[in-house]
């Protein structure tokens, strides 16, 4: 019918172009988190120098967000921490989408008893808050360990690429296309580069970029909750949790990590496709 | 207010500047319905909905209509909705889709009685009364889907019309529905011409306007081409375009590879041989026991009311679905030569890379070069070009004209054209059967078309195997 | 044909009755197992000799030495093969027996019990809270896709994403209880001490809920069988009423099912942050002080809790639609 496919193509278009201007600000917005974090630590003083006499001094020039309770400078801390956050997430992101999607392909390509595996293995990982599993598995380590956080972000993160790209994959696997495509005899190649690679793109993206969030946000909440990432590591959950005593009197303290946060999440949030847009 | 005529005066609906439809005047008296026929985009469906109310908001609309004698405004939509269900009442496209899932169907019916309120016990005793009238007494405790297309269409009908609105205005009933369904449908919509109630109806199904009768216009791109008594315009119309669209019927066809047909060697060894096959899902039979066998050059036809399991067969000769009993046997040369047309193209395509990028894998794979794709795709009336666009910017037509020269890249010894056609107009249809055929006759390959149109099956095919609600396969050879 | 039609659907929907509860419970035992193993690995691989280190939870560090760590390596059995400590491990649990805490020495069954209550309330409070504020946000922001309301509610959902729980609760204390005197920030006194916890809780999910609530209003607004429900004469309403808000709740229960696993990570820190006993609070504090007995009674009943929200979710679904399905999508 005319009707709604007028209807359709007007309101998608719309909605397309202001997507884009976001998508655009939030990749602008990262690309400056990731100078900050890559040139920060590079030029910035010491983030462990302690100077004592120099106790939650107020911002200047010389150090635009002050110093913290032990003197030390928070630009240089932020930077080290924004970069810590910011590998650490692209890790646990990599490692979870190649596991995923590897499982989630081989699941929906081969059926049968792999599949039925791999279902029942990803059905109790599922239940399992994410949350849940980066605390048992950083209870393994006597705190603070990086190898920890990693594996337990990573092994709670890796059930939800499975589950996507196995649906997804199914759907492509199962239309008319791939049937044509297979009648034709164009071989597996053609299947993965034309139809399955195309169709799962930019769903990768979007769940990375949310993979992205959700693991900065996991390794904060554990270093508030004080079983992720131990002081004095720079770390922002970290330094939200520490900085909230001083909050009356040195407010830069609190307000500098949680800018970032709130700013890294933002932006990965605003790089999701117009299509996903959960 | 006797509702006894609807006049409608210039209405146009616009897009921008872009005029969508254009119909100066017409007018519906009772006893005598009004059918608009035309290909689709034709903007026959926006007019219904024009004169509902229900366009969407970036279309624009002028004009007025009048109703007995009260006269309404057609840009002021909100205008009419006292209208709905009680003087004007509308049949929607998809009557499937026009129920509430998850509400059984008498509440849904009788919630469109006047003056419903919840919990209106006479409203259900009418609804009830209603349903069984038309035969569907036990529906009322059903959830819409455990009913057919059919059934559906009828459900939705009570509905429309419980409210006793004297217009009603049918929007393309016939979509999907077997000619079986459409015959009921007919009647019914005739009965409610025979008891004085008004009726538009927009189809593109000519057969549907030829039962109906009354006075029939022919629409094209936004305007008007010919209007006139249904048997005058549909038997010796006067424009070029109602011509070329009534000639675009199947039963009117006549192709030079029409006559092709009796070349195919009944001694030859068959390339699918089916023995005996049987499929069912769950406890219901698809079909029972079907054998046949497919020679080089035969062109077959499985027919039969929807849903009844022509393409599971098909797809179980192609080997694309399991069969529980019976076997499906090849001949040397079928393996790897077997291709099949899509009845939505679109889905056929790889969605989102470039036809051509598609295309070149083919091509690859079987050793073609451009030149033959370029004979191909001249023989099928495209240029090369339209390979740089995405399978969604090219229209369903040239779509699965591409479908066909793909098809053909791999000489096939057999295509199977599941309903490749059912989703396209008239004139749609004919150009790209045409295409199909000239290929087909051209390689010498075997055809296997999947239909529920006889007509086509007839125009098209020498051999018919017709699937029955009873799941049983009757095999009609060449007449 | 059609009068033994309702029949068949009867049995359909008890069929997918059982089939539900068979699918859940499958997955509960293999939680149950992943858990109890992890559980186990954790304890399995604590760095130094775990014996001493339990013992210094239980006793401090001060007070332990060889001998006490001895006595705890015997008690617990980890001088024994592994697959022998897992296999009693697993046998324990088969018969419920969940041990005792090894810092307060109480019943863990007990501990739990008290605090699944204190969890179970805070999350019924604050998940209340979520859809009737996120609903009720959804459903206006539908009724003018782009419109004012409909770009407010957007905002507010990729604020309230972007923002963690902890911080979230942080601000919450120190707007309403440091700077206003409202509130108390934490304990488990009266009616008020719930007010921030579950304002926290509920506002990180108001706005997933107001989220999908909206696009399943207008998704469902479009359909044809809402239009059909308008012509037919039907008020605007009734339609809403008797067509819109049953067919988005199809769409919007079994996202709350997904949720649940977002609910259960909202506990854990909220808990901690407001020191609310509930299991999330006794989680965080067994995994610092090594108290392997709760941890593991505690991940596993915040386990089971999500799958038995999941199968409540399956029900309401089968409950609200009719139609046969693939029960795949749910979590």
């Amino acid at each position: 019918m005319t009707t709604s496919l007028l209807d359709v193509a007007a309101t998608v278009a719309g909605r397309s172009r202001r997507s884009t201007l976001a998508r655009r600000a939030a990749a602008l917005g990262l690309v400056a988190l990731v100078m900050f974090a890559i040139v920060g630590p590079l030029v910035l003083s010491d983030p462990a120098a302690q100077d004592l006499s120099r106790f939650l001094e107020a911002p200047t020039l010389a150090e635009p967000l002050g110093r913290d309770d032990y003197g030390r400078s928070v630009l240089a801390r932020l930077a080290h921490a924004t970069r810590l956050s910011l590998v650490l997430a692209a890790l646990c992101v990599a490692t979870a989408l190649v596991l995923g999607c590897v499982a989630g392909i081989a699941s929906a390509w081969f059926g049968g008893w792999v599949d039925a595996v791999m279902r029942a293995v990803s059905e109790a990982f599922v239940a399992i808050p994410a949350l849940l599993v980066v605390l048992l598995v950083s209870a393994l380590a006597s705190g603070g360990s990086l190898w920890a956080l990693y594996l337990g972000l990573a092994l709670a993160q890796w059930v939800e690429y499975f589950r996507v790209v196995r649906a997804r994959s199914g759907l492509v696997l199962g239309s008319p296309a791939v049937e044509a495509a297979r009648l034709l005899e164009l071989g597996p190649v053609h299947i993965v580069r034309r139809h399955l690679w195309p169709d799962l793109r930019s769903l990768l993206t979007t769940l990375a970029s949310l993979g992205m969030v959700t693991s900065i946000l996991a390794m904060s909440t554990l270093g508030f909750v004080k079983v992720g990432l131990q002081p004095p590591r720079a770390e922002l959950g970290l330094m939200i949790t520490d900085s909230f005593a001083f909050y009356d009197v040195a407010p830069w303290m609190s307000i500098a990590p949680i800018a970032v946060l709130f700013l890294l999440t933002i932006c990965f949030l605003g790089l999701r496709t117009s299509e996903e847009n959960r | 207010m006797t509702d006894n005529s609807l006049a409608v005066h210039r209405a146009v609906v616009r897009h921008g500047a872009t005029p969508l439809a254009d119909v100066a005047d017409l007018r519906i008296d009772t006893g005598r319905p009004l059918t608009i026929v035309g290909e689709s985009g034709s903007g026959k469906s926006l007019l219904a909905h024009a004169l509902m109310g229900t366009l969407p908001p970036e279309l624009a609309v002028e004009g007025s209509m009048t109703i007995g004698s009260t006269r309404f405004d057609l840009a002021d939509r909100s205008g009419r909705r006292h209208l709905w269900g009680r003087r004007l009442a509308m049949l929607p496209q998809e009557p499937a889709l026009a129920l509430d899932p998850t509400m059984l169907v008498r509440g849904q019916v009788a919630e469109g009685a006047p003056g419903w309120r919840p919990g209106d016990v006479a409203a259900l005793r009418l609804a009830h009364e209603k349903l069984d009238h038309l035969g569907l007494a036990h529906a009322g405790s059903a959830y819409p889907h455990t009913l057919s297309g059919g059934m559906a269409q009828r459900v939705a009908y009570a509905a429309a019309t419980i409210g006793g609105a004297r217009l009603l205005i049918v929007d393309e009933p016939s979509k999907g529905l077997d000619p079986g369904s459409l015959d009921r449908l007919a009647d019914l919509l005739a009965a409610h011409v025979a008891d004085g109630g008004l009726l538009l109806t927009i189809t593109h199904d000519l057969r549907l306007a030829r039962r109906l009768g009354g006075d029939v216009l022919v629409m094209r791109d936004a305007s008007v081409v010919e209007a006139g008594p249904a048997e005058r315009v549909l038997t010796t119309p006067s424009t070029d375009y109602t011509k070329r669209l009534l000639a675009a019927e199947p039963s009117r066809w006549s192709f030079p590879w029409m006559a092709n047909a009796a070349a195919a060697d009944p001694t030859a060894e068959p390339l699918v041989a089916a023995h005996g096959i049987t499929k069912s899902y769950g406890d219901t039979a698809v079909f029972q026991d079907v054998s046949l066998e497919i020679r080089p050059g035969e062109r077959w036809a499985l027919t039969g009311p929807s849903g009844v399991g022509k393409t599971t067969l098909g797809n179980a000769l192609l080997r694309l679905t399991s069969v529980d009993r019976g076997t499906v046997g090849y001949g040397d040369v079928t393996r790897g030569r077997l291709q099949k047309l899509y009845q939505d193209p679109a889905l056929s395509f790889p969605g989102r890379v470039p036809l051509e990028r598609a295309m070149r894998d083919v091509m690859r794979r079987h050793g073609a070069d451009e030149a033959r794709v370029r004979s191909l795709l001249g023989e099928v009336g495209l240029p090369l070009e339209i390979l740089s666009r995405r399978p969604d910017q090219v229209s369903g037509g040239e779509l699965q004209r591409i479908a066909i020269v793909r098809a053909m890249l791999p000489r096939p010894v057999l295509i199977f054209a599941d309903e490749a056609t059912s989703r396209l107009d008239l004139l749609t249809q004919e150009t790209t059967m045409d295409s199909l055929m000239t290929e087909v006759a051209g390689s010498g390959c075997a055809l296997l078309l999947v239909t529920h149109d006889p007509d086509l099956a007839t125009a098209v095919t020498d051999h018919q195997v017709r699937l029955g609600q009873d799941r049983s396969a009757l095999l009609e050879p060449a007449v | 044909m059609a009068d033994h039609r309702p029949a068949v659907g009867v049995v359909i929907r008890r069929s997918a009755l059982v089939g539900v509860l068979a699918r859940r419970g499958v997955q509960a035992a293999g939680v149950a197992v992943l858990v109890s193993v992890l559980c186990f690995l954790v304890v399995r691989s604590l760095p130094g000799d775990a014996a001493y280190r339990i013992a210094a939870g239980r006793y401090g560090y001060d007070l332990v030495d060889q001998e006490t760590a001895d006595s705890v390596r015997a008690e617990l059995g980890l001088d024994r093969p592994v697959w022998q400590q897992l296999g009693d491990w697993l046998l324990h649990l088969l018969r419920l027996d969940l041990g005792r805490s090894l810092v307060t020495s109480r019943p863990v069954a007990e501990e739990v019990g008290y605090y699944l209550l204190g969890t179970l309330q805070l999350a019924a409070v604050a998940l209340t809270f979520a859809v009737v504020l996120g609903g009720a946000a959804g459903v206006l922001a539908a009724r003018r896709p782009g419109g004012i309301v409909d770009r407010l509610a957007t905002a507010w959902v990729a604020g309230v994403r972007a923002v963690p729980p902890f911080l979230l609760g942080l601000l919450l204390v120190v707007v309403f209880s440091a700077q206003l005197g409202l509130l108390p920030a934490v304990g488990h006194g009266d009616a008020s001490s719930l007010v921030l916890p579950a304002l926290t809780l509920g506002t990180g999910l108001s706005g997933l809920v107001a989220r999908v609530t909206r696009d399943a209003v207008v998704e469902v607004r479009q359909s044809e069988y809402v239009r059909f429900a308008h012509t037919k004469g039907l008020p605007e309403r009734l339609v809403l009423l008797r067509h819109v808000l049953r067919n988005a709740a199809v769409v919007l229960v079994p996202y709350l099912g997904v949720q649940a696993v977002i609910l259960i990570e909202g506990v854990v820190v909220v808990e901690s942050l407001f020191a609310w006993p509930g299991l999330g609070h006794s989680l965080v504090h067994a995994v610092f002080w090594r108290d392997v007995p709760v941890l593991q009674a505690t991940a596993l009943v915040l386990a089971l809790l999500v799958v038995t929200i999941n199968t409540v979710v399956d029900l309401a679904v089968l409950w609200l639609d009719p139609r046969p399905r693939r029960l795949e999508a749910s979590a």
